[in-house]
């Protein structure tokens, strides 16, 4: 699925202004639209299907029967917007994208598997491949997937098949007192060798009915998906083709996006998205009131965001807007004073960096004030007595002593590759008889150096903390200037702490801690950069691609990881992130990715895209 | 279970950058003897650390430190139930990373029958055809020895980027003996003075890259009658 959604992603960057967009459903909760005359003009086909992204999509549409096209011969209109739709709702989960139609007969050429289905729709004909379906109307398509949620084909299965007369189709029916009448007794489980836990036959499958007309329990419920799949899929048809219902026209925020002078639009409804979390299901059922509130506080949350394609750069800007409530503790979170002991941590050759200005004791304050009177008029007693337990610590803990201690301010930083001291066993050998034996020895490795620090007001406090510790292990070390944990990294390098300035900083950098506990001086950010940190919103952040990703030792992470790592590799390109001040409505961000070289700025997005891919398979 | 012991094979012998092996054969007159090995991956903590540290690598889970340790243990007390095998030690130093194992036997027959059916025990039986090979001969007055095939075929699933890892690790390779040694077939074998043990020391990469420089024959001198 995350190949499909990519390859629809991929195929965004493909078009051009048009109806498109009116087949997207008004279930969907991130859409994904490209407006992309400049793009087609700059990036030549031929290259888009070098990508290992475009491989995999040759791989999965073209299934060999087309072989050696490419996206030029799909029969897609590339004159059209390209919208990609994602949405979730309790009973559904549907993608797909919606694009203009140039050439029919080449589009089946590529979409091979689909054939056409019985359409009740003029003017539109619908086709349906194994997992998709396929709706032409006009000049305009929508290639969709629509999945029932398991837990209603499970309900509607379970309903069918106990209805039948039959019974708990996995063997031991936990819930049948009649199935065992005599004592249970466990016998001790037994391994063999060759077994592994994760065989597929150690697992329960419901038994084969020996009536091999009669479906058995995944035979049933294989037919109660695809029925629920149809069921689905009419409803949206439906609205989208009678009803003429679809997000353009049910969502005026939507429309109004698709409308701005940008390459690419980027929509996400936060508040809808919410609703159809799982994770709610719980205040859903069992606290309707609750969840209503929380529904309510989120109302208003939608993402919104801009693509620029520049000669040199790629502009992403982003307006994450908010309800009332939720933006005034937002609003309150934010407006806090930039921390200028940060920048002095921050070296001016860091090839990577972020900041992070928050007040947290305000963001309580506003917190406690706008949730507690949601929380206190909820009629439940294990709410009431969390109600409790909130105004009681909140009366009785000292919150100046909190907040002073972690203030919500912080900051990181990318220091590089260094050598890290370290020690090591080596043997030795007697020249006469051979024999060896060990002894320590100084060492060197190879490590990242990071440094993460936090603006506070309490220095005493983890003083206390860090006392106490180094009274009870010699693993923690007092120095002039900073603490020292030994061995803490990887049960091989030292973690430095540093508390100092207003500031309590944890790093793997020994240099930071020994040579600049108080900063770097004038290696220190330019005053330049810290005039605009100071301006600027809450979050910041730098990543000079060569100087960081180049440099970082991909055997240190995973696979995926390093694949994704190795594919930035060799670009020479800044990313920059900045925000807005908060109001109560809304922050902006802005994300600029500054690239040097002949390569125009598509080549550069697609680069991007494919890493995304690289990490997403 | 044969997964886990394959990928702590490979994790502990091959992955790191700097791993140092060593291989102690103590052959007697009679054919009894003392086999040490022992692994130090003390000088690659970090990495060793931080890839035990990860869920999967390559696909393929990642076994714990206390899945290591069971299954090495595992592995001990196979080999201490093999007839003619006996004081089977095995060690590992979690700290320091330092794997030792140790055990004597009373013919090399022995000793190579009791090796080969604890690995089967617990590691992969698709490699008993491996482990039939005939890695070590000894008639009394020439020790032959090979590298094992069940090496070969682990590092053959090395990736490029993997033996780059290895360029600054060794292999040491110690035989000793009652009586003196006549000569080596393998040039670079260093002998001890009183001429009873030999070292063989190779760098891992140029192991992987040629699996013969292990390979060795020593010839001792006759026995008095």
């Amino acid at each position: 699925m995350k190949k499909f959604v990519l390859f629809l992603f991929t195929l965004s960057f493909l078009n051009l202004y048009s109806q498109s967009e009116l087949l997207i459903p008004r279930d969907a909760v991130t859409v994904f639209s490209i407006n992309n005359v400049s793009l087609l003009q700059k990036i030549s086909m031929d290259e888009l299907v070098q990508y290992d992204f475009m491989e995999e999509v040759h791989q999965e549409l073209f299934d060999g029967s087309t072989a050696e096209k490419t996206l030029k011969d799909s029969g897609i209109d590339f004159n059209q917007r390209l919208n990609v739709f994602y949405g979730k709702s309790d009973n559904s989960e549907l993608s797909g994208f919606t694009f203009g139609v140039s050439n029919t007969k080449n589009l089946f050429e590529v979409f091979d598997d689909f054939e056409e289905l019985q359409s009740k729709y003029s003017n539109v004909k619908i086709y349906g491949s194994f997992f998709n379906n396929l709706v032409i109307k006009n000049n305009t398509a929508l290639l969709i997937r629509i999945e029932p949620s398991s837990e209603l084909i499970d309900a509607q299965t379970d309903s069918i098949w106990y209805s039948r007369g039959n019974s708990y189709p996995y063997g031991y029916d936990p819930y049948d007192d009649d199935e065992f009448s005599g004592e249970i007794i466990f016998e001790e489980e037994v391994f063999d060798e060759e077994d592994s836990l994760i065989s597929p036959e150690s697992n329960d499958f419901p038994i084969a009915n020996e009536d091999p007309t009669e479906k058995n329990y995944y035979e049933l419920r294989d037919s109660v998906q695809l029925e629920l799949q149809k069921g689905l899929l009419t409803n949206l048809l439906d609205e989208l083709l009678i009803e003429n219902a679809n997000l353009v026209s049910s969502d005026a925020i939507f429309k109004d996006q698709l409308t701005h002078p940008c390459e690419g639009t980027f929509y996400l409804d936060n508040s809808r998205s919410l609703s159809q979390t799982n994770s709610l299901w719980y205040f859903q059922t069992v606290m309707p009131s609750l969840y209503k509130d929380i529904k309510e506080l989120y109302t208003g949350n939608i993402i919104l965001g801009d693509l620029f394609l520049k000669e040199q750069s790629i502009e992403f800007l982003v307006e994450a807007r908010y309800g009332e409530k939720l933006g005034s503790i937002y609003q309150e979170m934010n407006d806090s004073k930039f921390d200028k002991n940060i920048t002095k941590y921050i070296h001016k050759g860091n090839s990577a960096y972020f900041t992070y200005n928050v007040n947290m004791r305000k963001a309580y304050e506003k917190a406690y004030e706008v949730l507690m009177p949601i929380l206190s008029s909820e009629k439940n007693s294990d709410i009431a007595m969390n109600v409790l337990a909130f105004e009681l610590l909140n009366e009785l803990v000292n919150k100046d002593a909190l907040f002073e201690t972690y203030r919500g301010s912080m900051f990181g930083t990318f220091n590089g590759i260094k050598k890290i001291n370290t020690k090591k066993i080596e043997f030795y050998y007697d020249e006469e008889t051979f024999e060896y034996g060990e002894k320590e020895t100084e060492a060197t490795e190879d490590m990242p150096v990071f440094t993460i620090g936090f603006s506070i007001g309490r220095g005493d406090i983890p003083e206390i903390i860090l006392k106490n510790l180094g009274r009870v292990t010699s693993k923690f070390e007092k120095h002039d200037d900073y603490w020292v944990f030994k061995n803490a990294i990887l049960d091989a390098a030292p973690l430095y702490m540093i508390n100092k300035n207003d500031l309590f900083i944890f790093t793997n950098d020994e240099d930071l801690a020994i040579n600049h506990s108080d900063g770097y001086g004038s290696n220190s950010l330019p005053k330049k950069i810290v005039k605009e940190l100071k301006k600027e919103g809450f979050m910041n952040g730098y990543i000079d691609i060569a100087g960081t990703l180049n440099r970082f030792p991909s055997d240190l992470l995973n696979e995926r990881r390093t694949e994704m790592i190795n594919s930035l590799k060799g670009k020479s390109g800044k990313m920059y992130l900045e925000s807005s001040k908060t109001t109560n409505k809304s922050t902006n961000f802005k994300m600029t990715y500054e690239f040097r070289g002949d390569e125009n700025s598509g080549k550069h997005l697609l680069d991007l895209v494919n890493t995304i891919y690289i990490f997403s398979k | 279970m044969n997964k886990i012991l394959f990928f702590s094979i490979s994790l502990l012998l091959l992955l790191p950058s700097c791993i140092e092996i060593i291989d102690d054969l103590t052959i007697h007159n009679d054919g009894s003897g003392t086999f040490k090995y022992t692994i130090n991956l003390s000088a690659s903590k970090i990495k060793v650390n931080s890839i035990l540290a990860l869920d999967s690598l390559d696909g393929k889970k990642v076994p714990s430190m206390a899945e290591i340790k069971a299954k090495a243990n595992s592995f001990a007390a196979n080999l201490k139930s093999q007839p003619g095998i006996s004081n089977v030690t095995m060690s590992i130093n979690d700290v320091d990373l330092i794997i030792k194992l140790s055990f004597d036997f009373n013919s090399v027959l022995n000793f190579k029958n009791g090796l080969k059916a604890a690995i089967i025990s617990i590691g992969n039986s698709k490699q008993v055809d491996e482990l039939n090979q005939n890695w070590l001969s000894w008639d009394g007055k020439v020790l032959k020895r090979d590298i094992p095939l069940l090496s070969l075929t682990i590092s053959e699933q090395l990736k490029e980027t993997d033996l780059d890892l290895l360029k600054t690790g060794s292999y040491t390779s110690i035989c000793r003996f009652d009586r003196a040694i006549d000569k080596v077939e393998r040039a670079n074998t260093k002998i001890n003075p009183n001429k009873t043990a030999a070292m063989l020391k190779v760098n891992t990469y140029d192991l992987q890259k040629n699996n013969s420089l292990l390979d060795n024959c020593i010839y001792l001198i006759p026995l008095k009658n």
